[in-house]
């Protein structure tokens, strides 16, 4: 009997929809809630240890669920509790200043992830090093492609070792080479971390590495359990186009 | 690679801090994250002056320039002035410029931050401190002015100089609570920005920058509810500091304005705390 690393208990999240302030305020008298509701009564248990993916179609609600573990977005009903350091990596390189060195940009996104001072300087060198920037890495952002923005930013989110690891979609950045060495990465964090949840639409990278998959369909799931059962699950409902 | 970790216990996530402690919490939350402000400071500043020739010099040179302006915009008005009054422009420029750019900046803290925000948990009342921080640098840097006028001038060094960067962070403080209290107001209809702005731009002329609290004392008794203004102490502060004389205006009024920065501050971040979450779902 292991412990769990994250429970999420009866999770709904809304979005707001109405952007216009004259909708709001007439909506408002009329007392109708104008939401979207991304999420609806989801709960999942993730051992201690574990490799859980999540699937389920664009819109689905999948990014949605790895932000309620990582806080960025507070449950309206229901809980979610974790334990220890969570790491979220997702849209690797989107917050980068243009105008900083690859330098500086990697020790701001490095703190923003939540890393002290001490660590980045211990890590900035193998940071660099496996980002293959080489003289690149002092010259301004703004002069980089996006797959030197990715690199980088795939080698500051994988120089950390969190107590869960939340990976939205970073898999397949970069030429060829360097896709096969981030997934070499991901893999030997996965492995080295204890608890992942990781969002996917490869699902043969997925049923490789996963022990559960969650399906998720319009906000709620539908299904946890072997990866083959789950996949078979996801194409039965969603239909094969 | 992974070490054996301590065993750790469930705790909710994203937990904010709601009670009326929060606001003193708040400088604890900073200072625990003080590497990350640190470099987001810096981001904010070198981000300011990119890809300029002139760079940091546009700190000195934009008060100089508008300063100017303003001199003759006045001396076309209102005839002679005292000999120190482009000066006190200067200061007024410089210090009103620290208060506007604080306050419009954390009012678009949140929205700002969109891409940062929708990436990762931190507290986000970094955000605002973040800015504010930033446009206190800026604003230390332009006043570095005051050396070459101390020299033209010929005035004496005296510890009331101290009276300077005192007034620069009073003016940041002040615009801090304000802007907190709308941020996440402004994450869902970004009118707030515009319209905190036009205040910015309006209180300009409100304030002691084209004029100072002497000129309005010799307007009689209306001269004395210049006070009712907060920003008048900072620049107040700031010159009177440079001329090497004490404050020189009532307790009642310096106590009035570091009362409402106080309480702007615990009602901003209370506020801020309390509906960020919510907000940042708009952005």
């Amino acid at each position: 009997m292991t412990e769990n690393a994250v429970e999420i208990e009866n999770v709904t999240l809304h979005f707001p929809k109405q952007r216009n302030a004259l909708r709001m305020l007439i909506n408002l008298f009329r007392k109708k809630k104008v939401r979207f509701t991304a999420l609806r009564n989801v709960s999942l248990e993730v051992k201690k240890g574990e490799v859980i993916g999540i699937i389920g179609k664009n819109g689905s609600g999948k990014s949605t669920l790895l932000r309620i573990i990582s806080g960025i977005y507070p449950a309206d009903e229901g809980s979610c509790k974790a334990a220890g350091s969570i790491s979220l990596l997702a849209g690797l390189g989107t917050g980068f200043s243009g105008h900083q060195t690859g330098r500086e940009n990697a020790i701001l996104y490095g703190s923003i992830l939540g890393h002290n001072e001490q660590i980045m300087t211990e890590k900035l060198p193998e940071i660099i090093d496996f980002s293959e920037l080489g003289s690149f890495i002092d010259e301004p952002v703004r002069t980089y492609s996006s797959g030197m923005k990715a690199r980088l930013g795939l080698a500051v989110a994988s120089a950390i070792h969190p107590d869960i690891l939340l990976i939205d979609e970073v898999l397949g950045v970069g030429d060829p080479q360097f896709k096969e060495k981030s997934k070499t990465r991901i893999l030997d964090l996965v492995k080295s971390t204890g608890t992942v949840v990781i969002v996917s639409h490869s699902f043969g990278l997925m049923s490789e590495i996963c022990d559960r998959l969650v399906f998720i369909h319009k906000g709620e799931i539908i299904s946890v359990g072997k990866p083959e059962e789950i996949i078979k699950l996801y194409y039965s409902t969603t239909g094969k186009d | 690679m992974s070490d054996a970790r301590p065993a750790t216990n469930l705790v909710a996530v994203g937990q904010r801090d709601l009670s009326w402690k929060s606001p003193s919490t708040n400088i604890f939350t900073v200072f625990k994250h003080r590497f990350l402000v640190r470099n987001l400071v810096r981001r904010e500043i070198r981000g300011r002056y990119r890809n300029a020739m002139l760079g940091y010099t546009w700190t000195v040179l934009e008060p100089m320039l508008l300063a100017s302006v303003y001199y003759f915009l006045f001396v076309m008005l209102a005839g002679n002035p005292d000999e120190l009054y482009p000066v006190w422009v200067l200061l007024g420029v410089i210090i009103w410029g620290c208060f506007g750019r604080s306050l419009s900046g954390s009012v678009s803290s949140l929205s700002r931050n969109a891409q940062t925000i929708h990436l990762v948990y931190f507290p986000r009342i970094i955000f605002p401190i973040t800015t504010i921080f930033g446009n206190i640098v800026i604003s230390m840097m332009s006043c570095l002015v005051v050396i070459p006028i101390m020299v033209y001038y010929d005035l004496p060094v005296t510890i009331h100089l101290l009276l300077i960067p005192l007034s620069v962070f009073f003016a940041g403080f002040l615009g801090i609570g304000l802007g907190m209290l709308v941020a996440p107001l402004n994450c869902m209809q970004r009118d707030v920005e515009h319209l905190f702005r036009f205040i910015v731009r309006a209180g300009f002329f409100l304030s002691p920058v084209m004029w100072t609290y002497e000129m309005a004392l010799e307007r009689g008794v209306f001269g004395e509810m210049v006070l009712l203004n907060p920003m008048v102490v900072p620049l107040t502060m700031a010159r009177h500091g440079l001329a090497g004389e004490s404050l020189g205006i009532p307790w009642v009024g310096v106590l009035g304005s570091l009362g409402f920065g106080i309480v702007m501050w615990v009602l901003g971040s209370y506020v801020f705390n309390r509906y960020e979450a919510g907000a940042v779902k708009h952005l």
